[in-house]
């Protein structure tokens, strides 16, 4: 699974439908499932990351699956080995599952490609490529949408109307192109808000009309953080990197946090049942004020970390089954 | 003894004298003795070669190639690239100058041209080089060469390969470089602008997740180029026009009246943006595929003639220098051995350009822009040409090319187009 770009809103439901039996295995005494058994799952992290990593690594091992952890500080690419040299050693060590993050677009693409064409079944999961894809945060995301509207039952097709604004870096951000396409195709209505340096103009036209498969998406692009936030059902917002400045996208953070800064004040426009979800880690006091953050009426960021899990194990379990048989 | 060669009901393409006919073609010690209907009178001595179904055409010129030689010889060697050439169909071959060391003295100008004539002893119909001279030295865009020296070696004229960001420096070059009368070749690209792009920024650059080239990195450096044309006078070449907007840029030029030429190259019009779903490190070029109204707008343009020149600007990096991420991989693909095949399908036998816009666009005026004799298919013409089956479908490996990389998104696909023998005339 490398994007969600292609997925239609039957495949949210299927892993939606996953998650939430996982999501039970995990509040239940014994939080494990033999799921996976004798398959190695491979963490090849060549982008450091500890939260994805370790919400992958704690879902496969409820999966009861072998984890390998790859960490570039101790790899031997700098000695020279390409991507797919790395790939092929983890393969050659009998890996069933690869997760992949890389800081480019597209590696996970292509370690995908070179295990097909090497004919291995080795399943490929895209744990973040550069500004490209974020897949599994998009879906945690959707099912943390999906707890929160309906507890008992959570599904894709509870976010179909809701408006959910979507503010911030869109677009030097994996996070929000992966939560676009999962989101648009379950039929939210997605506002986005961010200075034109942080959002260009047709940005929401090419998702609408550029997308790989001819569905309808409602996205709407705002140069203002009030009209996206106005009858809001859910805020997402997005980690400000603090380069940004260096590289003449934004005069300050200061004046960043005066315009696109989520607040408890700025939410009062939204539905009086709205909340708040940030994919981590936060700047506090940057697109999100401290207070929120921690206020758990308002605040989902750790429903989110707790539903990555369930979600990574429904992801895990549906690749991973799918090679058993094959 | 005389080398006789008879290439029977061949069609035979000539966009010198404006030719698309089927004939016979009788070629003696390498001069084109007759072209008719149907020769009658044919010596007993002369080597038969079959012509039907396939076609006679001027030698390729290809303005600007990358050799891996010297400096970079895993990546291609002069004698693997010029085996390339010649397997793609082309007579004449222009090198930049940005090797390692760059071309930038009049001893590596002898030097590349003996190796040339080396590697050539043993198979006379490879393709002359045609070696570009460096404005700045070791083509890093700071200081200039000496330029009336170097313009005394035999060398095809002054290009850095590279965009030069001065523009007093380009100012500067193209007042000194005036009265010296050599072709002059530059690439419009400010790198300010450019910043870390790696895809032309538009709907798929942003769906896509690659950063953002605008167009204006092209067009803001091709407009001061043109104004400062405008002000010194001397004609320039514009190299690897990729945008619509820059397209637009050098057909006002001409209307104008400035002396210049312009070139695209072979996979800016095959390719575009919308191709980089599947980040092929080897659909990362510099400058960066058009969106597809660039690539159209680019097709119309060869066609009008706006394009003088479609470019191969062949770059060989190994496999261990494209296996990375996209953004990261080294810009360029190869193209020698596969660009007449794929263009004169998709374009000709596909498309809508005629046989002789295609020969026009590889031959007859890049030729042109170097201020060089076109090669041409004429009687009492030295030979410089190349017959093609464009029928033939062949698969792209590593070991069914000569160049020794294989950096090209056709790799492993099978592609239309061989060319099954070549008439270079000595020098």
């Amino acid at each position: 699974m490398l994007s969600l770009a292609d997925f239609t809103a039957a495949e949210f439901e299927t892993v939606m439908e996953t998650a939430v039996s996982f999501w039970q295995v995990l509040s239940r005494r014994t939080r494990k499932v033999p799921a996976l058994q004798g398959l190695v799952v491979t963490n090849m992290f060549f982008e450091p990351s500890t939260r994805t990593r370790s919400s992958f690594e704690l879902a496969a091992k409820r999966l009861s699956a072998d984890v390998l952890n790859f960490a570039p500080g101790t790899s031997s690419l700098t000695k020279g080995e390409t991507i797919l040299d790395t790939a092929k050693t983890y393969l050659a060590m009998g890996t069933n599952l690869m997760v992949i993050r890389h800081q480019e677009a597209g590696v996970p693409g292509a370690i995908a490609a070179e295990m097909d064409r090497l004919n291995t079944g080795v399943g490929v999961l895209n744990g973040g490529d550069g500004l490209h894809a974020h897949p599994s945060q998009a879906l945690l995301d959707l099912f943390t949408l999906g707890l929160t509207l309906d507890p008992e039952q959570p599904t894709a097709s509870l976010v179909a109307g809701k408006k959910i604004a979507l503010v911030g870096d869109i677009l030097h951000s994996r996070v929000a192109r992966s939560n676009l396409w999962c989101l648009t195709a379950c039929g939210a209505e997605v506002h986005l808000a961010a200075p034109p340096t942080l959002l260009p103009p047709g940005f929401a036209d090419a998702f609408i009309t550029q997308s790989p498969i001819d569905i309808p998406r409602a996205i709407v692009q705002h140069s203002t953080l009030a009209p996206a936030l106005d009858g809001a059902d859910f805020v997402m917002t997005l980690r400000l990197q603090k380069e940004r400045m260096a590289q003449h996208l934004l005069p300050s953070l200061r004046e960043y946090h005066q315009g696109f800064g989520v607040t408890r004040d700025r939410i009062q426009s939204c539905q009086p049942t709205v909340k708040v979800l940030h994919p981590g880690p936060v700047n506090r006091g940057v697109e999100i004020s401290s207070d929120l953050m921690d206020d758990p009426a308002l605040s989902l960021i750790s429903d989110q970390v707790t539903s990555g899990v369930a979600v990574r194990m429904a992801l895990l379990y549906l690749m991973g089954v799918g090679d058993k048989g094959g | 003894m005389t080398e006789i060669q008879l290439i029977q009901q061949v069609r035979v393409l000539d966009a010198v004298t404006q030719t698309d006919q089927v004939a016979d073609v009788l070629v003696q010690d390498g001069v084109v003795t007759e072209i008719a209907p149907s020769l009658t009178v044919i010596p007993a001595s002369a080597e038969m070669i079959q012509g039907q179904g396939k076609v006679l055409l001027p030698g390729l010129v290809d303005l600007y190639s990358h050799s891996g030689e010297p400096g970079h010889e895993p990546r291609e060697t002069l004698a693997s690239l010029l085996a390339a050439g010649q397997a793609g169909g082309f007579t004449r071959l222009g090198i930049l100058p940005n090797t390692e060391p760059a071309i930038d003295h009049p001893a590596m100008v002898e030097k590349l041209l003996a190796r040339r004539q080396a590697i050539a002893q043993t198979n006379p119909s490879l393709p002359q080089l045609h070696l570009w001279g460096a404005l700045t030295q070791g083509a890093q865009g700071q200081q200039m060469v000496e330029l009336v020296e170097l313009s005394e070696a035999p060398i095809a004229g002054f290009a850095d390969g590279r965009a030069i960001q001065n523009p007093l420096l380009v100012q500067r070059l193209l007042q000194y470089l005036r009265p010296l009368g050599k072709p002059v070749a530059l690439w419009s690209c400010d790198r300010t602008l450019r910043d870390t792009g790696v895809a032309r920024e538009g709907p798929f650059s942003l769906i896509y997740g690659l950063v953002g080239d605008p167009a204006s990195s092209e067009t803001a450096a091709l407009a001061a180029l043109l104004e400062c044309v405008a002000e010194v006078g001397t004609p320039v070449h514009l190299m690897r026009i990729s945008t619509g907007r820059g397209m637009e840029l050098v057909r006002q030029a001409k209307e104008r009246g400035l002396p210049v030429t312009a070139s695209t190259t072979w996979m800016h019009l095959l390719f575009s943006a919308k191709d980089l779903g599947g980040y092929d490190p080897n659909l990362r070029l510099s400058p960066p595929l058009g969106n597809p109204e660039d690539q159209a707008a680019l097709i119309e343009g060869v066609k009008a003639g706006v394009v003088d020149a479609i470019a191969i600007d062949h770059t060989p990096h190994t496999y261990e220098d494209k296996t990375v991420g996209f953004p990261s991989a080294p810009p360029g693909a190869i193209g020698l051995e596969l660009a007449l095949g794929i263009l004169w399908d998709t374009f000709v036998a596909q498309g809508d350009w005629s046989p002789l816009t295609l020969v026009q666009a590889l031959s007859t005026n890049p030729a042109a822009c170097w201020g060089q004799m076109p090669p041409t298919i004429q009687p009492q013409q030295s030979a410089e040409m190349i017959l093609f089956d464009p029928s033939t479908t062949w698969t792209v490996a590593p070991s069914t090319l000569c160049s020794l990389s294989a950096n090209t998104p056709w790799l492993g696909k099978e592609i239309p187009g061989r060319v099954l023998r070549t008439w270079v005339p000595p020098r």
